[in-house]
């Protein structure tokens, strides 16, 4: 009886000691949350501009006890060795603790991107518990404090939404490469492929002749939108090798990317694409992947060779030359063959960019390439990146109508012109 | 109503097993397994379990003749008095270091991935008391609490392995011999006490209701965790790629806080608590077992009692290593490479004894 | 240290109170008598016994018998009898005799006699409601049953209720309860045993079973329990509950109470043991596990899917009455990730102007709820919803409006006390909600880990818990092969095993042709 009591004592002196507890308590109304991380080159060796988009709980909130008049986020830019430091010294202007709870997006301006030291500042993310491996990168054309504090979305007033909407519709109709930190790590350390980050700007061009012709072909700033909409475009992918940005994709480079990525998670394109029975027109198709890419892979001739097979089923959502192609077999041919050619062209160009400018690859195709060796010292020994610009690849598109629009038939031009 | 009183079922006996080596591939194992084999982590994850079965099928040999005794006795009948004490007081040894190794790197992934302002005593401390107490509630307690949530932290584990398996690429695992066959061989042959776990399971063999009983949850229980185990080695890979896999200290937490399901973009919190009551349970029972070898060794009866002797000893050795990232997966590595060959060659040495002393003829004999 | 608090205790616990005289011991020795020869001597004693003519309802009758004038004395409790019984059968008979040989048990007309040779017994049946009648010239007395003690009729079940199946409910008279489950088990093999557990109020205890059912180990076990009490008075069920029970300091109970004799018979039939007591209308069942106390009765008489859904819907209730104010503190204060970003930013915005942290809010709440509840139970009957409304309308509003409470809050600490009334039963019920209130300060002191931690402590106390045997958990851990009626019962032709833990006479319940 007495053992045991001393026993129950001993069980209860612990609790003692734990009520003295709460280290890691953090109230929720002493913190502010960041949504947005952006980085900027700075004078100083060493550091960088940090700055923080910060958003107020209180907005959108209503709530008995009187609503507030407030703004929706605030930015503040310091300079700092890393973002962790950053934390605390930010607290001199800032009121409450930095949490990164919501943290979305790392934003990190094109000419900090194509520095090399970016590396060192962007691993200090990994290291912090708080920093979730699916935040976002993107690569501006302007500084990254510049976007931040520019960027005022319409509509979604907490700011969060609007870069988890804006960017997540992005990656669906294939305008944004899927930039998360998990990819740009593994990647990076894979050391066999280029990673594509989101690229964006708030800095869009004004004067007409500025404009590029082809609408979805350019990246962010070039287009032309009118009217009173978000200041930020979303558009097109930043290339990183090594962990440093060496170029761009435009928005159809990226979705040609995606198509032929086995990892992308891109549902459909609705895009157009020349007709080819009247050369003024264009004809709107939805493009879906059937299934995987096949890629076939001799590695072990000099140079090595990829032949690339790309599923496609192909729906004609259009048709203005009103030619009517569903009922002719040879005029489904034609739009066959000339679609065929046409995308195997604007992939062979990607490819070829990526073999001379880039001088490696974002397609992937290094996975395939894995199979083929037994054990990682062969595949290293193989060295993808450095073979990879001389390889003979060549890619094969097989297209497979779907539907041809709700309503398969339009009267001919003729007939309605008569 | 008291004549099932101290047995455990079959149920609650798989469910241990489940629990203490299910939860392996939630703390640093799948590191030490990636550090040299890199992606083939889980071919030689198959390795390790076939080499594993000789030794397991031996001491169930060895069982099944001595129904009634414990490890230590059956230590004691093969080798004598002082030979067997020895052995035994060895086994204690290894055992009682590495539940202290295992409890720091547990309350080190809590302290570095959860709650990195708590002081690490505090973490332990709690820890170790929570663990006491299930010890000292007896092994029966134990096993029914590890039936009891057995499903749900199954489930969970499942859970966040499905998800990490639809984010990953499973080309990842190319090429399939990773480092080279040597690399791997000598990895399984390193990493062989992962399922040393199984000899510690002597110490409560006659615990369990019978001995068919005991042959048939221990041989199920290990290849359901060897499926287990592989399966989770190779979602880890396809989802880090070989490269950031092998800095990554405890991949399942890792993956925890990678993965976003449906509107909740942070799941970690919400795997912790099952993972917890996994962890929980598994040191109770290390606990037990090594507090009822010390009672066994030292002739103790009420070993209950030194729950809390051991708590302190444990709280004291545990908080001792300064750095503990820095030291720990050494100590742990260490102590694997000790236990992986007393773990292959002891089940042998055991049955050869029995052998030689004629302990299979006198069952034969008995049976006939 | 220790030895300075045991003195402590062990010299608090040697006083003895001042001037303590053993009274029950002098009550008993007046009654060791035999009855005399002379009448005039018992009807004196008795009189000393019951304090006559100052206990008032003592009632003394007098007379002779027609026929052979000898002298007559009926002695009875009025209150608690029957009075124109006695009149009718004993007194009328009494003085109308004509035979001057008949014997009293033929001049009497009631449905027993019994024949008291000691003034013990005398005592002991005018206690029980019966009437004893004194004779001139016989050392030996006589009583006959008319016993009529006031009580409640049959009425509704008030606690369990449920909405298909039998309504009645247990009352305060023991015979009536008999009587019910009597009703349900038309079998000779029902026993209803009968102990006397108190020295001096002498309540009796009537332990019911199915003789050829109930483990005998079992019967023995507990029979002896009542039998080892060793009290003055035990009023009713509910306080013999503590007396009998295993771990008085326990969170959980380990006797089932019940007021529906439906409920009462379904256990008798599974091989339980119920104890039935006068003054108490209710049932203890034993040995009870912690699925009794989740289930209700609706649960089987409801369709299989819709029993089954309800038991969902209530262990959901459970699950959110202990963990979700619990849950609450723990993401808003040390797991904020894990909160959707809309909702984060809404609870941290409303947040802005509450001067409470999180854990004393909800804590705050959590007692003003009690508080509404004990109060709402306590108040006389007509003001009870006034409180209610009172309670969860105005105060509620008034805290939110008066920015002391976030609206997050309220709802939180109202789906907790919600969800607790899903639990009917009484103890079980407590349990949670105290439960409740330590996950909350485990929650606040060490977030989900603490929760946690707790948790497993709990699942390690309930796995080893017992109620007279029987492991708490039983038999979902240990396994026992039963009925595999736990957390979701079978199609009821499924049921076909008693469970496995009482260690029945016979196992099956029905065989398998009996369902096809």
């Amino acid at each position: 009886m007495k053992q045991n009591n001393l026993i129950k004592l001993i069980f209860l002196i612990p609790f003692i000691l734990i009520l003295t507890g709460c280290w890691d308590l953090k109230g929720l109304d002493r913190q502010v949350f960041v949504i947005g991380i952006g980085l900027d080159v700075s004078d100083e060796k060493g550091k960088i501009d940090i700055t923080y988009l910060i958003a107020n709980p209180e907005v959108g909130t209503s709530f008995a006890g009187g609503g507030t008049e407030e703004d929706t986020v605030m930015t503040v830019t310091m300079r700092s060795p890393d973002f962790l430091s950053l934390r605390h010294s930010v607290n001199a202007a800032v009121a409450r603790e930095i949490s990164y709870d919501l943290l979305k997006v790392i934003v990190v301006s094109e000419e900090l991107a194509k520095d090399e030291e970016f590396i060192r500042f962007l691993y200090s993310a990994e290291k912090d518990r708080e920093i979730k491996r699916n935040t976002y990168l993107i690569v501006t054309k302007e500084k990254a404090a510049e976007f931040l504090s520019k960027n005022d979305p319409k509509f979604l007033t907490r700011p969060h939404k609007f870069y988890e909407n804006m960017i997540q519709r992005g990656i669906e109709v294939g305008f944004i490469p899927n930039s998360e930190l998990h990819h740009f790590f593994r990647v990076t350390e894979e050391d066999a492929n280029l990673f594509l980050a989101t690229y964006a700007t708030t800095n869009i061009r004004q004067k007409e002749d500025e404009y590029r012709i082809n609408e979805m072909d350019a990246l962010a700033g070039d287009v032309r939108i009118e009217g009173e909409t978000n200041s930020a475009n979303f558009l097109g992918a930043a290339v990183f090798l090594e962990g440093m940005m060496i170029g761009t994709l435009t928005g159809v480079e990226n979705r040609i990317v995606m198509l032929l990525h086995d990892a992308s998670s891109i549902t459909d394109i609705l895009a157009p694409i020349p007709d080819p029975f009247h050369e003024d027109y264009e004809l709107t198709v939805r493009i879906r992947k059937q299934h995987n890419t096949s890629v076939e892979m001799n590695v072990h001739d000099m140079p090595p060779k990829i032949h690339v097979t790309l599923p496609l089923t192909v729906d004609v959502l259009t048709d203005p030359s009103m030619e009517n192609p569903v009922d002719n077999k040879k005029k489904v041919e034609k739009l066959r063959s000339t679609m065929e050619e046409f995308m195997e062209t604007k992939i062979m160009a990607l490819v070829e960019k990526s073999q001379k400018e880039f001088k490696a690859e974002p397609f992937g195709w290094s996975l395939y390439a894995r199979k083929e060796f037994k054990t990682l010292k062969d595949y290293m020994e193989f060295d993808w990146m450095r073979t990879y610009p001389e390889m003979k690849i060549d890619v094969d598109v097989e297209i497979r109508f779907g539907q041809f629009g709700r309503q398969p038939k339009t009267p001919s031009y003729k007939g309605i012109r008569d | 109503m008291k004549q099932n009183e101290g047995k455990i079922g079959i149920r609650d006996y798989m469910a241990i097993i489940l629990l203490t080596l299910g939860s392996k591939v939630s703390d640093d194992t799948p590191t030490l397994l990636y550090k040299t084999a890199k992606n083939s982590a889980w071919i030689s994850m198959l390795g390790i379990a076939l080499l594993s079965l000789i030794p397991i099928l031996f001491l169930l040999k060895v069982f099944s003749v001595h129904r009634n005794k414990n490890l230590h006795e059956i230590n004691l009948h093969l080798f004598g008095k002082v030979m067997g004490n020895l052995i035994s007081m060895g086994v204690l040894l290894l055992g009682f270091s590495s539940f202290v190794l295992d409890t720091s790197v547990y309350v080190d992934i809590i302290g570095s991935m959860y709650f990195t302002r708590t002081p690490t005593l505090a973490l332990y401390i709690l820890m170790l008391v929570v663990c006491g107490y299930g010890a000292k509630r007896g092994i029966e307690s134990i096993g029914s609490a590890a039936w009891l949530t057995l499903f749900y932290l199954k489930a969970t584990l499942f859970l966040a392995l499905i998800f990490a398996f639809t984010k990953g690429n499973l080309k990842f695992i190319f090429p399939l011999w990773g480092p080279g066959t040597l690399e791997i061989a000598k990895t399984t042959g390193s990493k062989l006490s992962i399922f040393a776990d199984f000899y510690f399971l002597g110490i409560i063999a006659p615990l369990v209701s019978s001995f068919k009983e005991f042959r048939k949850g221990t041989l199920w229980a290990f290849a359901i965790v060897v499926v287990e185990i592989t399966a989770a080695l190779i979602i880890f890979v396809i989802l880090f790629d070989f490269t950031s896999i092998e800095v990554i200290s405890y991949p399942f937490h890792e993956t925890i806080l990678y993965l976003s399901i449906g509107f909740l973009s942070n799941v970690e919190s919400m795997f912790l608590p099952f993972w917890l009551v996994a962890a929980f349970i598994r040191f109770s029972f290390y606990l037990y077992l090594v507090v009822t070898l010390f009672g066994g060794i030292f002739k103790i009866k009420e070993f209950e009692y030194l729950v809390p002797v051991f708590i302190v000893i444990v709280l004291f050795l545990g908080i001792m290593p300064k750095n503990l990232t820095y030291t720990l997966p050494y100590l742990r590595e260490m102590i694997l490479g000790i236990l992986s060959p007393l773990f292959f060659i002891l089940p042998i040495l055991m049955w050869g004894m029995a052998k030689l002393r004629g302990d299979f003829k006198r069952e034969a004999e008995q049976s006939h | 240290m220790f030895k300075v608090l045991k003195k402590l205790a062990g010299k608090k616990r040697n006083k003895r109170p001042v001037g303590s005289e053993d009274t029950l011991a002098s009550q008993a020795s007046t009654k060791d008598q035999s009855i005399s020869y002379q009448i005039e001597d018992n009807i004196k004693q008795v009189k000393k016994i019951f304090h006559y003519p100052d206990n008032k309802d003592i009632k003394l009758r007098e007379c002779k018998i027609g026929a052979s004038e000898k002298r007559v004395a009926i002695f009875f409790i009025s209150t608690i009898t029957d009075v124109r019984t006695i009149e009718d059968s004993a007194i009328g008979p009494i003085l109308k005799n004509k035979h001057p040989d008949a014997t009293i048990k033929e001049m009497i007309a009631t449905q027993n006699i019994t024949h008291l040779s000691t003034m013990r017994d005398v005592v002991q049946n005018m206690n029980t409601g019966n009437a004893v009648i004194f004779i001139e010239g016989e050392t030996s007395a006589y009583a006959f049953e008319c016993a009529n003690f006031q009580g409640r009729s049959v009425e509704k079940a008030e606690n369990e209720v449920v909405i298909k199946g039998p309504k009645e409910a247990f009352t305060e008279k023991v015979v009536v309860n008999l009587s019910l489950i009597r009703k349900r088990i038309k079998n000779e093999d029902l026993m209803a045993e009968t102990v006397t557990i108190s020295t001096r109020s002498k309540n009796e205890v009537f332990i019911l079973y199915i003789r050829n059912l109930a483990n005998e180990k079992l019967v023995d076990n507990i029979k002896n329990r009542l039998k080892n009490l060793d009290v003055d008075a035990i009023q009713n069920l509910s306080l013999l509950e503590q007396y009998i029970e295993e771990r008085p300091f326990s969170m959980f109970p380990s006797v089932l109470y019940s007021e529906r004799p439906d409920r009462a018979t379904s256990f008798l039939e599974d091989g339980h043991i119920i104890l039935l007591m006068d003054n108490s209308p209710d049932s203890l069942i034993l040995p009870a596990t912690f699925w009794s106390f989740f289930h209700t009765s609706d649960d089987h008489y409801l369709r299989f899917i819709f029993g089954n859904f309800a038991r969902f819907i209530r262990a959901g209730a459970m699950f959110i009455t202990i963990f979700i104010s619990a849950i609450f503190i723990a993401v808003t204060t040390y797991h904020s990730e894990m909160i959707p970003a809309d909702l984060l930013l809404a609870i941290a915005g409303s947040r802005e102007k509450v001067p409470f942290p999180v854990f004393f809010e909800i804590l705050l709440m959590e007692i003003a709820f009690e508080l509404i509840r004990e109060a709402g139970l306590r108040v006389p009957n007509p003001m009870g919803p006034t409180i209610g409304i009172v309670g969860a309308l105005i105060l509620g509003q008034a805290a939110v409006e008066a920015n002391i409470i976030s609206p997050i809050v309220i709802i939180v600490v109202a789906l907790s006390g919600l969800t607790s009334f899903t639990i009917s039963d009484v103890s079980l019920n407590f349990a949670l909600r105290i439960i409740r209130f330590i996950f909350i300060f485990s929650a606040g002191l060490f977030g989900i880990f603490g929760m946690t931690s707790f948790f497993v402590m709990g699942i390690f106390y309930l796995t080893s818990l017992k109620s007279f045997g029987v492991p708490f958990l039983a038999p979902m851990s240990p396994h026992y092969v039963a009925s595999g009626d736990t957390i979701f019962r079978r199609v009821l032709k499924n049921e076909n095993l008693r469970p496995g833990y009482l260690k029945p006479k016979d196992m099956k319940k029905k065989s398998d042709e009996a369902v096809k």
